[in-house]
């Protein structure tokens, strides 16, 4: 898990001007608070390896402890930069806790961080993946006739059923997939632990950026089950 | 060093307490009051008077008096309009209400600001009075309650800015109200504070570990309190009053006058089960009924809040209760149900805001690192996009300080300015939530459009304010934005309003002697009518007074009373003399006569 050649391996501490490492937090030189580079990412910032099965009790662990060392209310009377840095830190850190505690962003953060993000929201929403054909298509026609239904002007309770029943499949392959995230999550971690050859990484990578593509296409379904039956 | 304090500003009542030997005390006046009604008169000639003066002044010149002003804090004129029928002073304005005292106009921070200069006078009488060597106070946190948004935020930070405080932190009434309760215990747990003040309703679901107050989830209605029961109560009372006549078409000193009765009654009724109100009688089960939905309109934000929390009301460990409105029973029962636990109250509910406010005041200028609030930032914080949606940037209950970040890019050719509208709230159209204020970013390099890479930076900083940056990532040059507040004041508006408040404090002073006077006068007043209706008096009228005695004394105490509302010390204080001077020989034989009272039966050797 080295990180490219070209990516700095060091910061430097901007008050006077010693190297301290990456996931530092304070110089080890003068001991101010260094102020936050664009390098880094959530699991460096917080000390954890860049794996999908995060100890909840660990991790408010850590973000206590660490809201404890930058907090502002610690910095009131410390100058401006130092001032900075802790609004920039908390921040960050706060950000890094909201995301790593939630599992479904955590994958998606992981994803990202390791170049293979989706490349816009929209890919999600348009391709239909191709696992998911067969149960699009027979929504679709349920969807279809439902309209059909209701634009006659049936009572609810003629198609309300119908769009309850369509919703089962597609909450089961919901539950599916998040076993599958499940199953590759450990594989990954497997593999952090290992020290595994970049193509196998990729390999389990693209499993669970398909998987979490067809997640979001299946919620996307979901809300417009949600929205037929409301409206 | 300069002292600083906690200030509760609150709808009905405001408090200042500081950090003594460790502990958070409540600073009161020498009756033992730490509650300042936050009621400011402005009267004809100019003179500010606040605190229970001006609630006195509610009854008799209510068209210069303003209260429960903290309902108008961050709003604009349309805000308002529905509510002004319940008020006696004039309401106006346009992006930031006005409030019309007589001939003057004010916006909210302002009459904030002369409640935050009494509760510093306070401070600093009392620190002066302890021997202080530098009395000043001019560092506070104040509260606000959690489900303030940034305009109502920043118009409270505008207020103590007017009343010459810095403002170190300004934080939630709520989480304030943990600080206070977690002192004496050493917590771990999820605690529920249930907060429902004079104006304002919130709940906020924390976790205690090691020290850390950490807010989960908040929630909350910046529109509901107390204030909307007693209107309830007027309502009805109107009602039954005269056919054809309502709260609406008023005489506003007559209207005052009851609706002081009715808070009285209100109060009255969560100690007993009934009480007399303009004659007739109420139950308290009549007013449950009554005020039953605006209970139950807390519960909704509740069920929010644990369900943000993903949490049941069974994981809830401790219920702590907030605010006066939680003295009435049928709350506290609604509260227990809900959660179903025995809410806690062994700290006032009216001082634990201030207390806990104290506490982060310590915190912040000693360092003391036992404790440390994390919070949140109550609404969603977006931007409007394509066809008037609102696109969210800081979700709900993300803990603060936090920060968020968009991509934007021009539409035409070598555009140099974009124009951004930033919106705080959970709705999907943009009408439908806040509008915090337009940005217009300048200075863009001029490039194909599309191609510019703008990166704004949307900054919540510990207080729950919003500060916003940006640069274009092709040229990495920070861009200049202009702030444009949907419901605010303007920086220059702020300093004015700083400037005038100086020649305000002439005039205060002034105000302060009278009430000084005024005071002294009504307590001989008191001491007088006692001592002629004790039922001792007549006999001692007979025996011990001279002939005509009697009558000077009660000639001296009408003109005294006949002058207490009026303007003039200078004759006020004469008269007090000359009423004490009156009595002087009366007081000397009632205090010879318990004093024989007292040792009556006793030998010379128990003494």
């Amino acid at each position: 898990m080295s990180p490219p050649a070209s990516a700095p391996t060091l910061q430097v501490c901007r008050e006077c001007g010693a190297g301290a490492p990456l996931d530092a937090h304070f110089c080890p030189q003068c001991e101010k608070i260094l102020s936050l580079g664009r390098q880094g990412d959530y699991f460096a910032f917080l000390g954890l390896p860049r794996k999908l099965r995060v100890d909840p009790a660990d991790l408010e662990r850590r973000f206590r402890e660490l809201s404890r060392q930058f907090h502002p209310d610690y910095f009131y009377n410390a100058a401006p930069a130092e001032r900075r840095a802790s609004l920039e830190r908390s921040s960050y850190l706060n950000d890094a806790y909201r995301t790593l505690r939630n599992p479904i962003a955590r994958v998606d953060y992981l994803l990202s961080v390791e170049g293979m993000a989706p490349r816009t929201a929209q890919e999600a929403a348009t391709q239909v993946p191709p696992a998911l054909l067969e149960e699009v298509f027979d929504l679709n026609e349920e969807l279809d006739e439902v309209r059909a239904l209701r634009a006659s002007g049936a009572p609810a309770d003629a198609w309300k059923p119908r769009l309850e029943r369509a919703r089962a499949p597609i909450e089961a392959k919901r539950a599916a997939h998040a076993a599958q995230v499940d199953e590759l999550s450990a594989q990954w971690d497997a593999l952090v632990d290992s020290r595994a050859d970049e193509a196998t990484r990729r390999g389990v990578l693209t499993a669970l950026r398909d998987r979490v593509l067809e997640r979001n296409y299946i919620n996307n379904l979901l809300a417009g089950i949600e929205r037929e039956l409301n409206s | 060093m300069s002292r600083v304090v906690g200030i509760d500003l609150g709808t009905t009542n405001s408090l200042v307490a500081y950090v003594k030997e460790g502990a958070p005390v409540v600073i009161r006046d020498t009756t033992g009051d730490g509650l300042v009604p936050s009621v400011v008169t402005v009267d004809a000639g100019g003179t500010v008077y606040v605190g229970r003066e001006a609630q006195r002044r509610l009854l008799t010149d209510a068209a210069h008096t303003a209260y429960s002003v903290k309902r108008f804090m961050g709003k604009g004129a349309a805000d308002v309009v529905g509510e002004a029928r319940y008020f006696p002073f004039r309401l106006s304005g346009d992006a930031v209400v006005r409030i019309g005292l007589g001939e003057r106009e004010f916006t909210p921070p302002e009459i904030s600001a002369f409640i935050l200069r009494e509760l510093k006078r306070r401070a600093e009488e009392h620190f002066a009075a302890q021997g202080e060597i530098d009395p000043e106070v001019d560092r506070a946190v104040i509260t606000v309650p959690a489900y303030f948004n940034d305009a109502q935020r920043t118009a409270t930070r505008d207020a103590g800015r007017i009343a010459g405080l810095e403002v170190l932190r300004i934080i939630n009434e709520p989480t304030a109200a943990s600080l206070a309760y977690g002192l004496d215990k050493q917590h771990t747990g999820i605690i529920a504070v249930y907060d429902l003040g004079g104006g304002t309703f919130d709940i906020s679901i924390l976790r205690v570990e090691d020290g850390v107050f950490q807010v989960l989830s908040t929630n909350g209605d910046t529109h509901l309190g107390g204030d909307d029961i007693d209107r309830l109560m007027m309502d009805k009372v109107f009602d039954q009053f005269v056919d054809g006549f309502t709260s609406a078409d008023r005489i506003e000193d007559v209207y005052q006058t009851m609706r002081k009765d009715v808070i009285r009654a209100k109060c009255e009724l969560s100690e007993r089960e009934e009480t007399s109100l303009f004659g007739r009688v109420w139950t308290r089960r009549e007013l449950e009924d009554l005020i039953r939905p605006i209970v139950e309109r807390t519960l909704g934000p509740c069920r929010q809040a644990l369900a943000d929390a993903a949490l049941e009301p069974s994981q809830i460990d401790e219920v702590v209760l907030v605010g006066g409105s939680t003295r009435i029973p049928l709350v506290r029962r609604s509260v227990e149900a809900l959660f179903g636990k025995t809410p806690h109250s062994e700290l006032n509910p009216d001082e634990v805001v201030a207390l806990g406010a104290a506490v982060q005041a310590d915190i912040l200028v000693t360092g003391n690192r036992e404790m440390l609030l994390l919070d949140v930032t109550p609404l969603s914080l977006g931007i409007e996009t394509m066809g008037g949606v609102m696109s969210k940037i800081i979700l709900r209950n993300s803990t603060i300080p936090a920060t968020g970040s968009e991509l934007f890019t021009t539409f035409a050719d070598n555009q140099t300015a974009v124009d951004i509208h930033v919106l705080q709230g959970e709705r999907e159209l943009v009408g439908d939530n806040r509008s915090l204020a337009r940005f217009k970013l300048r200075g863009i390099p001029p490039m194909p459009a599309g191609l510019p890479r703008v990166q704004v930076q949307f900054q919540i900083d510990a207080n729950g304010i919003l500060s916003v940056t940006a640069r274009e990532l092709r040229t990495d040059i920070e861009q200049t934005i202009e702030v444009k507040p949907s419901y605010g004041l303007t920086d220059e508006q702020v300093e004015q309003m700083l400037v005038d408040s100086f020649e305000h404090a002439e005039a205060d002073f002034a105000a302060r002697l009278l009430i000084e006077a005024r005071n002294e006068a009504e307590t001989v007043i008191q001491a007088t009518e006692k001592s002629l209706r004790a039922p001792e008096f007549a006999e001692i009228a007979a025996s011990a007074l001279a002939p005509g005695e009697r009558e000077r004394i009660e000639a001296a105490l009408a003109e005294l009373k006949a002058l207490l509302n009026a303007d003039q010390r200078d004759v006020l204080q004469q008269k007090t003399r000359a009423l004490n001077e009156a009595t002087q020989h009366l007081a000397e034989v009632m205090m010879n006569r318990s004093v024989h009272a007292a040792l009556a039966g006793k030998s010379v050797t128990d003494l």
